[in-house]
């Protein structure tokens, strides 16, 4: 039986990712956290997740210079969703652009995230 | 007033010595000195290049001393403004901290709610609502007043596209109908689809509908009804080359009104007419200074008329082109 998909929620705040551990985990899925862009790269090259939850605000940085750093070390790229504080057209489409597959404002339902996990991690194999 | 704020004492103090109320008026200083007084007015000056300023005389150092308040006047008036924008930029820092932890609660309530860690029981399940509901109405008021704030730094940005209003409207009515129902209001929109794309903000300018909205309800009594209409106004053609023409909103309601002499300060921030109203209407009180500053924003402007008891028209109109 195939390992379950491998959220990785990176966000400075803990008590983001850890009220997200528990939904995820809830889910059925296995679950890391990163507080900073360069703990992610460390935990995303040890272990590829299938799903990154990536804040755009981190203490080292731009959040999406996670997956430039990533591309860099030729990692494979996971399906990235951003979470931004910023509801403006133009963090959407650098978003975008940077190759996450969906921006979600903050603060984000979790009927929203259920929905989103389930379809993220669809025919994941990771 | 001046214990609570010792800094403005300097703008109310008068120098102890030397001078009198009324010294300035010419009837009251004494015959003698008064060519000289003329021309210390039209600003003659000594070989020396330095006013003709007379230690001894009332009107000369009364004149100093207004000299001084007024540079002390305008020092702090602008050390108040920068006091001012730094505390607006603390309210957003601040609020925009609060819904971090906020949100983390109403993830967990949510979770437990959705039986995720497992069943609840009928009472826990109602308790875990209360949190929720408590959790999602703290953070609309946070947001509020993030909003307020972010508008009160010039931090807020339009993000303009082309959009049809009718469809905005009718996606408003079916939010706000739970809502209405509630009130026992009856709320209609007459927005013809007729109507040109207007170029804004969308979000906003939902916000802004949302708002007025949510305020005719709130004030409507049982029984009455809410409408939205909108429609075409023809303005002058303005100086820049645009047409002038504005698409005019409409927020009717037949609720309790709002005096004449509310209608300015209504728009103003922190502004609650009548407190005991307010007390059930749960708000921040910012939602109309939002609402202007978000017209405004567009090149807008807003307005109402009302009267106490015959309700409440709001309107806002925002340049549909140039």
């Amino acid at each position: 039986m195939p390992a379950a998909p491998l959220v990785l929620l990176v966000d400075d705040s803990a008590l983001v990712t850890e009220a997200l551990a528990v939904l995820v985990e809830a889910m059925g899925h296995r679950c890391a956290t990163a507080a900073s862009v360069a703990e992610a790269v460390a935990v995303a090259r040890a272990d590829p997740p299938t799903v990154i939850l990536l804040d755009l605000t981190l203490p080292d940085g731009d959040g999406l210079a996670l997956l430039d750093r990533l591309r860099e070390a030729g990692a494979p790229i996971p399906v990235t969703v951003a979470l931004t504080g910023h509801d403006d057209a133009a963090t959407r489409a650098r978003c975008l652009a940077a190759g996450c597959r969906a921006v979600l404002t903050k603060p984000v339902s979790t009927a929203t995230l259920l929905g989103g996990l389930a379809d993220w991690t669809a025919g994941a194999t990771p | 007033m001046s214990k609570l704020s010792p800094a403005l004492d300097p703008i109310v103090l008068l120098p102890s010595e030397g001078a009198r109320p009324g010294a300035l008026a010419p009837s009251d200083a004494p015959s003698a000195r008064a060519p000289e007084q003329e021309a210390l007015r039209s600003g003659a000056r000594d070989p020396g290049g330095s006013p003709a300023v007379d230690a001894n005389d009332p009107f000369d150092v009364r004149l100093a001393a207004l000299e001084a308040q007024a540079g002390e006047a305008a020092h702090l008036i602008a050390e108040l403004q920068a006091r001012d924008r730094l505390k607006t930029q603390f309210l957003a820092n601040i609020s925009h901290d609060l819904r971090t932890p906020l949100t983390a609660i109403i993830t967990h309530a949510e979770i437990l709610r959705d039986g995720m860690l497992g069943e609840l029981s009928e009472a826990q399940r109602r308790s875990v609502l209360g949190i929720i509901k408590g959790g999602h109405q703290l953070l609309q008021m946070v947001g509020e007043i993030l909003t307020y704030a972010r508008g009160a730094a010039d931090q807020l940005t339009l993000a303009p596209t082309a959009f049809a209003l009718a469809p905005v409207v009718e996606q408003l009515v079916v939010l706000n109908q739970p809502l209405a129902a509630k009130h026992d209001v009856a709320l209609a929109a007459d927005v013809p689809t007729t109507l040109p794309l207007i170029h804004a903000d969308r979000e906003k300018l939902t916000h802004v509908l949302g708002n007025l909205v949510g305020n005719a309800i709130h004030f409507t009594p049982p029984g009455g009804r809410v409408w939205i209409a909108a429609r075409l106004a023809g303005g002058a053609p303005t100086v820049e080359g645009g047409s002038g023409r504005e698409l005019v909103v409409e927020v009717g309601d037949t609720g309790i009104g709002i005096a004449p002499e509310h209608h300015e300060l209504i728009f103003r921030e922190f502004a609650q007419v009548d407190a005991s109203t307010s007390r059930t209407h749960h708000g921040t009180g910012l939602g109309l200074a939002i609402a202007r500053k978000l017209v405004e924003l567009h090149g807008g402007r807003i307005w109402v008329e009302s009267a106490l008891g015959e309700g409440s028209r709001f309107y806002f109109a925002i340049p549909l082109d140039g």
